[in-house]
């Protein structure tokens, strides 16, 4: 009983923050650090924070259809058709398409991710220190060339989060490295204040100042836009289950997910209706099931490389990291691959929280709407609170709040130079088990050592085709970030 | 932008104002929450407030080698009668060969638990004859001289130690607890491997890809030996050593290492409060009245294994064994071959004036 309180508990606060324009899972998840104190059993934690990316996942959908601008970064793709959509007063039927793709792909691709997880465990023994390794240089590789139209300041991003998560110890000699004699940085920067600095405070500005239009649904035409959402959805399920094979295979890949999802998605469902009468990116329902059908596959896979090896698939899953381990649940060891409570927490929660959002969300839509049209600024307050009450919770001095300035500044202009701000989180959160992979690496083997490893070789030529792709072939002209 | 500044305020305003009220304790601890000594403070702290019948707020200052936590409380926090500091073992290796501020003598002991390590191997690897591949780090080097002890023999000089370091171990930096109980299950990156008894009980025990070495023994607070660990029956360092060799470990190495390793084991977890405070009493009576109570303390040994406290003046009388085996030449021998390991020891003139 107290599980499934918790998990209604996380369906409804995930709801709402998805609701919420720029918060979604990765700001919702990060207002509940300071309260995660008070989960006595990590399960519990589970159950809630899976909740919340689930159901937050459908709320976002709501901000692009009905107020035209993006909510957690995955409906950015879905306003392009969703808001004209809602202007000729089909906004039902639009968030009726969204939410049914988005909720199929989601069962789908939850259970061939949850369903057998365990069984991918084993997968880990075999993934030994070599493969690691290349397996994160694959996966920046991804990060720079693929995340963003900008692949040189991507790069640069990159290297700069690099650097900023080398700074505190040096693994090699336990003494400090960059801190500039400020103790304070001794143990590195640490991941809040840099995520809600970075990623969340420029989005807020963005989001307080974006003029957001208003859009009310017709209660008479409601019923009949919902059945005519399920319709579309099965007449274009073949884009839709394109987006969550994208989805899908894009949120297995560590640190690109979100926005470049349903971006791609979005891409290609415009490249497969070249010659159709109706054009996709002018109010066709087919651009906003073609981008909805990645959102929730994206989001289940992306569990995938942070349990099993520890890295997170998505920025929201660093957060997930980060909530777990203080209960004692260390994503990629050998201790929570061997929990079978654990993943018994994860793929109920995960559903149960997909069997609740669909009614819910179905039922209030009226009311969810009315949620998107109260003014921004009512938001703002809260969440800005929330942002700065989770960022000084490491030591509560006055450090804390000094750190958050600088990331809050740091994420202003990163923004405005248009560098990728997720390729700089990447960097920064990666940049541990780089440096750590690295060390490892050259400690048991010699570089000629990979030639010998047919998986190393695969993740390295796989890194090889992402740049070269990412150079000269990538024309979507798309900025994802 | 003006309204923007008035919103950041509020913000503020309103986070500050939903600060919980201050509890009546604090402690200090020098590591990240979710880290072992966070867990194993809130799970004492939990216990101790029922018999103190006082709240007790956990802070986590951490830093490099978990030292600035402890820094911060010696220079500042311990002025606050009721601000405990929380140290663990890694702080123990640091007063002797690391730059720090505090130093244990300077403030009143309350409990500790001297909790020890088992280290295991890989069933098909013959730690005396291969090759040893094992996770580094600073908490690890006791572990690590431990190895070239059993694999040296008797009186094993400082020169023969840093031989058999440069010729049979790989000492592989970089790898956090995750990584090193991977490696080590996935069997070949590791061949040995190290945890609290609780760890090993709960990863490895009983497990086909492992066999239990040695645990580090227990501290003797009337001989100021290792004694035998009453979880590990037979298996502490000196009776696995004596079986090995046939005579008991002496020498020089010997010295170096049960140096280390009495500054890190014998204080694995420790509590300190300021010199004189008007609460050191009191806080000693509720860790005699928990450590007395069964419920309370099976609590806390299903998260240590089963280990005795030394509260009080018994601390202090261990605080002064430890002290005196701080010889010149052993702790000029463990600076010397931690320098030879890779680790920037420094000698610390102060601790053999």
């Amino acid at each position: 009983m107290e599980y499934f309180t918790i998990l209604m508990a996380g369906v409804a606060y995930g709801f709402i923050v998805g609701l919420i324009p720029v918060a979604g899972a990765t700001v919702g998840l990060i207002a509940i650090y300071s309260f995660v104190g008070y989960f006595d059993d990590p399960y519990m934690l589970v159950v809630f924070t899976t909740a919340i990316v689930v159901s937050s996942s459908i709320g976002d959908s709501f901000c692009g259809v009905v107020m035209n601008i993006p909510g957690a970064g995955g409906a950015a793709a879905t306003m392009i058709d969703g808001f004209p959509m809602s202007r000729r007063g089909e906004a039902a039927r639009a968030l009726s398409a969204a939410i049914s793709t988005s909720w199929a792909n989601g069962l789908i691709w939850g259970l061939l991710v949850f369903l057998f997880l365990p069984y991918y465990s084993k997968i880990v023994l075999y993934f030994g220190t070599q493969e690691m390794f290349t397996f994160l240089i694959f996966s920046m590789t991804c990060v720079v060339f693929i995340s963003s139209k900008y692949y040189v300041r991507g790069f640069i991003a990159l290297i700069g989060g690099f650097v900023v998560g080398h700074i505190g110890m040096d693994p090699e000699t336990a003494a400090p490295r960059w801190t500039m004699g400020w103790e304070y940085l001794g143990d590195g920067i640490q991941m809040i204040p840099v995520m809600a600095g970075v990623l969340a405070f420029p989005e807020l500005i963005s989001a307080y100042r974006m003029k957001a239009e208003k859009i009310f649904l017709d209660n008479a035409m409601i019923k009949s836009q919902l059945i005519q959402g399920v319709k579309d959805s099965w007449k274009y399920r073949w884009d839709g289950l394109r987006g969550g094979f994208i989805g899908g295979f894009i949120g297995l890949i560590p640190g690109i997910g979100g926005n470049i999802a349903d971006w791609f998605a979005y891409s290609q469902t415009v490249a497969a209706t070249k010659n159709d009468d109706e054009k996709v990116g002018k109010g066709h329902v087919r651009g906003v099931i073609g981008c909805e059908g990645a959102n929730n596959a994206q989001k289940a896979t992306s569990y995938v490389p942070t349990i099993l090896f520890g890295i997170p698939g998505a920025p929201f899953e660093v957060i997930i990291m980060g909530l777990l381990m203080y209960v004692g649940l260390e994503l990629g060891t050998p201790a929570v691959l061997a929990d079978t409570r654990f993943f018994d927490a994860l793929l109920s929660s995960y559903m149960w929280s997909l069997l609740i959002i669909l009614p819910i969300s179905y039922m209030f839509i009226k009311y969810a709407v009315k949620i998107t049209n109260i003014p921004f600024k009512w938001y703002f307050w809260p969440i800005l609170a929330s942002l700065i009450w989770s960022s000084t919770q490491y030591t509560g001095l006055k450090e804390d709040y000094m750190m958050l300035a600088i990331c809050c500044v740091a994420g202003m202009v990163l923004k405005y130079l248009k560098f990728s701000r997720v390729s700089f989180l990447i960097g920064f959160i990666l940049s541990a088990r780089i440096e750590s992979s690295y060390l490892q690496f050259t400690g048991l083997y010699e570089w000629g050592d990979l030639l010998s490893n047919p998986l190393a070789i695969i993740f390295l030529l796989l890194a090889a085709l992402a740049a070269y792709w990412g150079a000269f072939k990538n024309k979507s002209r798309i900025d994802f970030v | 932008m003006k309204k923007l500044v008035i919103a950041a305020l509020v913000a503020l305003g309103m986070t500050v104002s939903s600060l919980p009220v201050m509890a009546d304790f604090t402690f200090i601890v020098p590591q990240k929450p979710g880290s072992g000594t966070s867990v194993w403070t809130a799970i004492v702290a939990g216990e101790l407030e029922k018999h103190l019948g006082e709240k007790i707020k956990i802070v986590n200052i951490p830093g490099a080698n978990d030292i600035p936590g402890f820094n911060k409380f010696h220079n500042d926090l311990q002025h606050d009668d009721k601000t405990v500091m929380v140290s663990h073992g890694g702080n123990g290796v640091s007063y002797l060969v690391d730059p720090v501020d505090y130093d244990y003598y300077q403030y009143d002991p309350i409990g500790m638990m001297n909790l020890t390590i088992i280290n295991g191997h890989s069933p098909g690897f013959n730690p005396y004859t291969g090759i040893i591949k094992f996770s580094a780090g600073s908490g690890m080097n006791p572990d690590m001289m431990a190895h070239i002890l059993l694999k040296g023999g008797p009186d094993l000089t400082m020169a023969q130690a840093e031989e058999i370091f440069a010729s049979q171990y790989k000492y592989i930096k970089g790898m956090s607890g995750g990584d090193r109980r991977l490696s080590f299950q996935r069997g070949g990156e590791l061949n040995v491997t190290r945890e609290s008894t609780a760890a090993y009980n709960k990863y490895y025990n009983g497990k086909e890809f492992s066999k239990v070495w040695f645990s580090q023994g227990v501290f003797n607070l009337e001989t100021g030996e290792i004694d035998a660990d009453p979880n590990w029956p037979n298996l502490s360092i000196h009776e696995v050593f004596e079986a090995k060799w046939g005579v008991a470990p002496q020498g020089e190495f010997w010295e170096a290492f049960e140096l280390v390793r009495n500054f890190r084991d014998v204080m694995q977890k420790a509590l300190w409060i300021k010199k004189g405070s008007p609460e050191t009493d009191r806080l000693r009576a509720a860790f005699r009245a928990m450590a007395a109570d069964p419920v309370s303390m099976a609590k806390i040994y299903e998260k240590t294994g089963k280990y005795d406290w030394i509260i009080g003046e018994d601390m202090v009388d261990a605080l002064d064994i430890l002290r005196e085996q701080i010889q010149p030449t052993t702790l000029r021998n463990l600076v010397s071959f931690l320098q030879f390991t890779g680790k920037p020891a420094i000698l610390k003139e102060d601790l053999i004036k």
